[in-house]
């Protein structure tokens, strides 16, 4: 098959796969408005309008999407070397931490050219620092990275919590000092005024064009190619002296830098502090997005920005049906490509397959 | 009566034809080789024949009526069973786990009747002629006895037809030998035997008829025994090569270089001990020995990737290695075959952190075109080709990488009569550039066609070196030796 087919093939796959999971989503987002006793018709107009059919709801999706095309991208990176970074979670909570502590730390006058690259630095150094023990077990030890990146999340919570309470924190409050004018990204209405009042900032084009370069450049470098090399065979790697566990170990490290910098939109773009539980939840969500956008530009940015849409809807329906609607939503989307998808169709059937031969085995 | 026939059958993978109208009769009470190039499409045949690939057309008869539903569950059921290239067993389950897996006998309240199952099968065995300890783990099982087992295990469903997809492959010529004993027993008892193999003196040997593919059509199909043997042997390579030009392989002898690689009492124990040789360059050095004689971790040992305990190894130029299995540590078989051709060569082509497309490509292609495997698509994965194929695209790499020193296991394993001609002769051209050669294989008559001296490896030992005209007779003797400990 030629080049330019097997590309074609690979984008039609990947309409369908969207169009599919837009299609079963609407159709249980019906049947559950209509349960809660509402008009699916009126319901779905509402929907859309709150969230696409303004400037404003538009800027409110982008804005909820933002942390999403990091920690998609994030989890994405892990997952290309066959590693899954549950941790994401854990990592943009640390970040978060250290951006907000540092920002508010700075000089009060310090101009943004100076105070952006050093927090986008600080955001990319302590997330990639919260991955790191998981990533030197894995590559040193072979101990499973979901184990000990969950463990790790925990720690987080419990170290977030610590350090607010020995004086991060703004005394008798859970968050942190404002930080200085200098560090904040500015609200994309600066720009495009028709996005008055939606909280969506410069930090989503920084999102978008993270996830652009990083999945051009990544099958572009040797450490890219190889990471997906040593997913699919290590051995054969490590014959022909692959630094398998190097390759491992960047992988995970920089997917805790790319959760780190999720930060970017929640503290710097939006609150200007941190406070316990800014960002919860993105982590969970960007395997998500990194599941149904498999890697491709489109199908991540779409991905994320579909997240971000059901997370503004939620609250524009509330008045209405309870914002948990659109959580069930997100699961059928994930369930509803995952089955749609050949691949992972496959994968199933295998993993269904040997839990029946370990059956037979064990008769 | 013919027992088992393929009608008219085409098989597609995408756009690429693997089979097309190929007919096939196979009779019982004799052995059936099928013989053809790598990818002409034996191995897919024969899996439609057992039900385990449905045809685009034609179909599969058994005893005269059509297999329906087409499926490896009917045709198993209706007396068809076929090993595959690669063994299908469970390690960490016993010879009678592993044979009865799927068709557990059930005694009372669902439990396994073990004793029936094991009676059947020490029945199956003993008609096979074969000793194996029915509790014993296959772990533990050398590769002949996985072969037996897997043939057991065919019987153990009461195969009537039983098919083998190049059986001998990863045998030992005594192995080989056994095995063919065992398939006589088979077909003198009146079962039908097929046998894909590219070994056409085995064909001759062994076989009563015969049929030979090209590119997806049957070119011929024949009764064996109606002429001598060397008669036979020079029609078969005709059938199989088309018009080419049988290349000689024997070369002039070259002069004798400094050493480029010695080994000096190299331990590694249990596998390796007392290992001293040396390869000088424009030499070829062969190292003879069976599955378990420590082949494996003198290759790895070469590779660097395992430190021995005790000895040098001094290795005076750069070392390229060709591992012995090329699924397990050959090729990445998901990843282009671009990729692969390049594996871990990557540090070459990066320019300001990125790497340099088109130069990568342009070696790879270059590389692709040499190895002579085909379809010459850069993209496609390595799954997608056939097993002589992938041998050719690994065996293209390692020589690829002007390496002064080559360590080759097991160059032409499953590769057909032409391509194994062409390896001889990069092996052969590599050395008379000064190239120091280490080939490590079981096949004697290619070791004793390509190497200056032979040195046989057994127990983890080296226990003793023949010159390369020395007879088979005496080089197997040594492989088996029962080392001195």
């Amino acid at each position: 098959m030629s080049r330019r087919r097997l590309w074609t093939a690979q984008l039609e796959a990947d309409a369908l796969a969207i169009v599919v999971g837009l299609a079963a989503a609407h159709l249980a987002f019906c049947v559950l408005v209509w349960l809660y006793g509402e008009s699916p018709w009126a319901m779905s107009r509402e929907l859309f309008v709150g969230t696409w059919g303004t400037p404003y709801g538009a800027g409110q999706v982008l804005f909820k999407a933002t942390p999403l095309f990091f920690t998609g991208l994030a989890v994405h990176v892990a997952l290309r070397a066959g590693l899954f970074n549950v941790g994401v979670e854990g990592q943009l909570a640390v970040a978060s931490l250290a951006v907000g502590a540092l920002g508010a730390h700075l000089p009060l006058h310090v101009h943004a050219v100076v105070a952006w690259p050093l927090l986008f630095a600080v955001a990319m150094g302590s997330g990639a620092l919260w991955s790191l023990l998981p990533a030197v077990l894995r590559s040193r030890f072979g101990t499973h990275e979901v184990i000990t990146t969950i463990l790790m999340n925990r720690l987080a919570g419990v170290a977030v919590n610590v350090a607010l309470g020995v004086g991060l924190a703004e005394a008798g409050s859970v968050r942190t000092p404002d930080v200085v004018l200098g560090a904040h990204l500015p609200r994309l209405s600066t720009l495009f005024p028709p996005l008055r009042g939606s909280a969506v900032s410069f930090a989503a084009p920084i999102a978008v064009a993270t996830v652009i370069v990083v999945v051009v450049l990544l099958p572009r470098t040797r450490y890219g190619r190889e990471a997906v090399l040593v997913a699919a065979n290590p051995v054969a790697c490590a014959a022909e002296r692959i630094p398998v566990g190097r390759r491992l170990l960047e992988s995970l490290v920089i997917s805790g830098a790319l959760a780190g910098l999720a930060s970017l939109g929640t503290v710097l773009g939006y609150k200007g502090y941190y406070e316990q539980g800014l960002g919860a939840g993105a982590g969970v969500t960007g395997i998500a997005v990194a599941m149904l956008g498999r890697g491709r530009i489109v199908g991540m940015l779409v991905a994320a920005l579909l997240f971000g849409m059901l997370a503004q809807g939620g609250l524009v329906l509330n008045a209405h049906v309870p914002m948990e609607v659109m959580e069930v939503l997100q699961a059928v989307v994930v369930l509803a490509v995952a089955l749609g998808d050949g691949a992972v169709r496959r994968q199933v059937m295998e993993a269904l397959r040997s839990v029946a031969v370990r059956a037979e085995a064990r008769v | 009566m013919a027992v088992l026939c393929a009608v008219d059958v085409e098989k597609r993978f995408g756009s690429c034809v693997a089979v097309s109208g190929a007919s096939l009769r196979v009779e019982p009470g004799r052995i059936h080789a099928v013989v053809g190039e790598n990818g002409a499409g034996k191995s897919t045949l024969l899996r439609v024949m057992a039900g385990q690939l449905a045809p685009d057309h034609g179909h599969v008869e058994i005893d005269g009526k059509r297999l329906a539903p087409h499926t490896a569950a009917e045709a198993i059921a209706r007396g068809v069973g076929m090993v595959a290239q690669h063994f299908q067993l469970i390690d960490a389950l016993t010879v009678l786990e592993n044979a009865i897996l799927g068709v557990e006998p059930i005694g009372a309240f669902g439990v396994v009747d073990v004793a029936a199952a094991e009676a059947k099968l020490e029945g199956v065995l003993k008609d096979l002629g074969v000793r194996l300890d029915v509790r014993a783990l296959v772990r533990e099982l050398g590769v002949g006895d996985r072969q037996r087992l897997e043939i057991a295990r065919v019987l153990y469903r009461d195969a009537q037809v039983v098919i083998l997809d190049e059986p001998t492959a990863v045998l030992t010529p005594r192995e080989a030998t056994q095995l063919y004993e065992t398939l006589h027993r088979l077909a003198d008892g009146g079962r039908a035997v097929v046998v894909v193999t590219h070994k056409l003196d085995e064909v001759a040997t062994h076989a009563r008829a015969v049929t030979v593919l090209r590119r997806g059509r049957v070119i011929a199909s024949r009764e064996i025994g109606d002429v001598p043997r060397d008669e036979e042997l020079r029609r078969l390579t005709q059938d199989v090569m088309g018009d080419a030009e049988p290349a000689p392989t024997r070369r002039a002898r070259p002069a004798r270089g400094e050493p480029l690689l010695e080994l000096r009492d190299v331990e590694r124990k249990p596998q390796l001990r007392a290992i001293s040789l040396s390869v000088h360059a424009g030499e070829i050095l062969g190292v003879a020995g069976v599955e378990g004689s420590g082949q494996g971790e003198l290759v790895r040992v070469l590779a660097g990737l395992l430190v021995p305990a005790s000895g040098r190894v001094v290795a005076k130029a750069a070392i390229s290695v060709l591992h012995g299995d090329r699924h397990a540590e050959g090729l990445v078989l998901d990843a282009s075959l671009q990729d692969n051709l390049l594996l871990g060569e990557l540090a070459h082509y990066v320019r300001g952190g990125l790497l340099r497309a088109s130069r990568m490509e342009a070696e790879a292609s270059a590389r692709l075109a040499r190895s002579g495997a085909v379809p010459r698509e850069l993209d496609l994965p390595a799954q997608a080709l056939s097993g002589g194929n992938q041998q050719k695209l690994v065996v293209e790499r390692a020589m690829s990488r002007a390496a002064k020193i080559l360590v080759l296991a097991h160059p032409t394993r499953g590769v057909d009569v032409g391509a194994a001609r062409a390896i001889h002769a990069k092996i052969l051209e590599a050395a008379s550039q000064g190239v120091a050669i280490l080939v490590f294989g079981a096949d004697l008559d290619e070791l004793r066609a390509l190497c200056d001296r032979i040195v046989v490896l057994a127990r983890g030992t080296i226990v003793g070196e023949v010159p390369a005209d020395a007879d088979n007779e005496r080089i197997g003797a040594l492989m088996l030796t029962e080392a001195a400990s």
